[in-house]
């Protein structure tokens, strides 16, 4: 067994905190307070090679493996979570399924420009009623001659609404199986396609630079090779997207931990009251020594099952619980740093407070924690599907 | 016309680790583990001048650092921002050398390493900012040096290097092969891209011991020095906080400004 970091893990996570630190950290709360979405920074992010880390390099990406990936998404959601949105959502929804379930045709048409950052991939799944139940879509696309029509509404569309917004991959029900269940399949949609409207999303809690968007299909109108991947493979290929996006989110999680941990270990120590620093009572000194704990597990956890993915082995029950665990770190990492700066953990100008709106979402997208406990009971031998 | 450089690159301690942290134990700094080597910022500095010209003219770098117990993940950086080749003098013998030493092994490891037209070093280290070794390397090998350069251009066979002065720069020009040392004003160095770091880690760095380079072991690190050190401290900081008071603020400043007279600040 062997717990240390590769030379070029190491590398990535130095590179990604310079450059986060130094180019993302300056303007982060003026992009959050403004609910700003920046083509800038994003383009700045794709040229140290951020969108494509696991594409081969033929097809424009960096080819990293899974661990340094985490480790970049987590160094980014250790500064901003909106910009670690934007590369994750780009990465592990945008790319993802065009990589893993494209033809090749569709790998060399979109891969190059995703993976320089000239435009950004969506993946169009929520829906106002499918969000959990996600094979409830109601989106519908008929094929007729060589063409398909898309007809339907996305809500909640990270990246499908902003100037970068290039191509949506979406999720529809293309006909009806034998046992009377909906055939899904996922279709390639660009974004400047007829009948596609896209509008922002405004007003969040948070991730509020990060693109939000509601799609409209109205007799929106693709060529049958837009399919991707087979007709009826929908339903299988966001599971998979699904299970690669957890541990992006997962990430995010233990990267906003890490940050709230930082910020209220100094905070903790400089802060005195009754005479001496706060981090010195030991009701304080034990909410620091959790949390510390606790992120140490998420990291293990997370890069473990980062490790199995890179190995070819299965991870959907270990991307549920890393997803899951990692969220729920956060919650008690920023409760804990908010309560430890007390009243100034309120203020806008502390950036606990920040922190602890952009937590609320892990627990939510891609998966909510109740969802995830039931993908974990079905995969540890839990008697029962419906649970 | 490509341009071969070499870089010399120095690993210090994080010159942003708290002060605090530092202690001198025996004449020696000695650091808590927590604080991590990086690569010093002027050398970082001299790095971006060697990419510059890559970038337009095109060429080879080779970054040489001289030290023990280099960290890869740290020193290989010079490799992830587009360094080609990575030579590290590494060996107990090196360490604790003078501006003087250290300017041996260098420019010796450079003569090994062979052709080069440019020469880039840092104005000085992070650490001890002696800022002799650059000089020190140019006079070993014969060859011009240009100091404080914030600009470099190549072509001809010739440099034209900015150089900041007090008020403004100047601008000279330079035959090859030459040694510049590179000030501030060139700019931060680019960040690692991703593709950069997976190239980085599948190099491999030369390493090379005193006899690769040809030098007695008397000649180098401690051994080798001509300047010994004398004493290494810590000067005792004392603060002393005194409230001058007053019936009125007119009062109170004027008693400021006397006491202020009287202990020499005005």
């Amino acid at each position: 067994m062997d717990f240390d970091l590769s030379e070029e893990q190491n590398l990535t996570r130095q590179a990604i905190r310079a450059f986060a630190e130094r180019q993302i950290a300056p303007i982060a709360r003026e992009l959050d307070e403004k609910e700003k979405f920046s083509a800038e920074l994003t383009h700045k992010m794709a040229d140290l090679g951020l969108l494509g880390c696991f594409v081969p390099e033929k097809y424009g990406g960096s080819n990293m493996g899974y661990i340094s990936y985490a480790i970049a998404v987590e160094e980014l959601a250790r500064v901003d979570a909106s910009q670690a949105a934007t590369i994750a959502a780009g990465n592990s929804l945008g790319i993802g399924p065009i990589y893993y379930f494209g033809n090749e045709k569709q790998k060399q048409e979109w891969l190059p420009r995703l993976c320089s950052g000239e435009c950004l991939a969506a993946f169009g799944l929520t829906e106002p009623d499918a969000g959990s139940d996600a094979g409830s879509s109601r989106t519908t696309a008929t094929l007729e001659g060589d063409y398909w029509t898309i007809n339907g509404h996305k809500i909640f569309i990270t990246n499908s609404a902003c100037p970068l917004t290039g191509v949506i991959i979406v999720q529809a029900v293309t006909g009806k199986h034998e046992d009377g269940k909906p055939e899904i399949s996922c279709l390639i949609v660009p974004s400047d396609t007829p009948g596609l409207t896209a509008k922002e999303m405004k007003d969040k809690m948070m991730w509020r630079a990060s693109n939000t968007g509601e799609l409209f299909f109205d007799d929106c109108i693709v060529p049958e090779a837009n399919l991707l991947g087979k007709r009826g493979d929908g339903f299988h290929q966001m599971l998979a997207t699904l299970d690669g996006g957890r541990l992006s989110i997962a990430a995010m999680g233990l990267g906003g931990s890490q940050a709230a941990f930082e910020l209220a270990l100094q905070y903790a120590n400089s802060r005195i009251q009754f005479g001496r620093p706060i981090g010195s009572f030991q009701v304080n000194a034990f909410k620091l020594a959790d949390m510390a704990l606790e992120i140490e597990l998420a990291r293990n956890l997370l890069y473990k099952t980062c490790w199995l993915r890179e190995n070819g082995r299965p991870i959907t029950k270990e991307a549920a619980m890393a997803k899951l665990f990692c969220s729920e770190v956060m919650r008690r990492c920023v409760h804990h740093a908010v309560q430890l700066h007390g009243g100034y953990g309120l203020m806008k100008d502390y950036e606990v407070e920040r922190l602890y709106r952009d937590q609320r979402i892990l627990e939510i997208g891609e998966g909510t924690s109740e969802i995830l406990r039931i993908v974990i009971a079905r995969n540890i031998g839990v008697s029962g599907r419906a649970i | 016309m490509p341009v071969n450089m070499i870089v010399c690159c120095k690993q210090v301690p994080d010159p942003e680790a708290p002060p605090a942290v530092f202690k001198v134990v025996n004449n020696k700094m000695t650091l808590p583990p927590e604080v991590k080597p990086v690569i010093g910022q002027y050398e970082e500095f001299a790095l971006e001048a060697a990419l510059k010209i890559k970038d337009t003219a095109g060429g080879k770098i080779t970054a040489l650092s001289l030290g023990n117990n280099f960290v890869r993940d740290v020193i290989k950086k010079a490799l992830a921002v587009g360094a080609d080749e990575l030579v590290l003098l590494e060996d107990k013998a090196f360490e604790d050398g003078d501006s003087w030493s250290t300017a041996n092994a260098l420019a010796a490891a450079i003569k090994k390493i062979g052709a080069y037209n440019i020469i880039f070093c840092g104005r000085q280290s992070s650490d001890w900012d002696a800022g002799q070794v650059g000089l020190g390397i140019a006079e070993i090998l014969g060859i011009p040096a240009v100091t404080l350069a914030r600009k470099v251009e190549v072509s001809d066979g010739k440099a034209k290097v900015e150089r900041v002065i007090p008020d403004g720069y100047q601008v000279v020009e330079v035959t090859l092969p030459v040694l510049i040392i590179v000030t501030s004003g060139i700019g931060a160095l680019r960040y690692a891209t991703l593709k950069g770091i997976m190239a980085a880690a599948k190099k491999q760095p030369a390493v090379w011991k005193p006899a690769d380079i040809g030098l007695e072991p008397s000649k180098l690190g401690a051994a080798g020095r001509r300047s010994k050190l004398d004493k290494l401290f810590q000067p005792v900081k004392e603060s002393k906080c005194e409230i001058i008071g007053g019936d009125t603020a007119a009062e109170a400043g004027a008693k400021l400004a006397a006491r202020l007279r009287e202990a020499k600040l005005l």
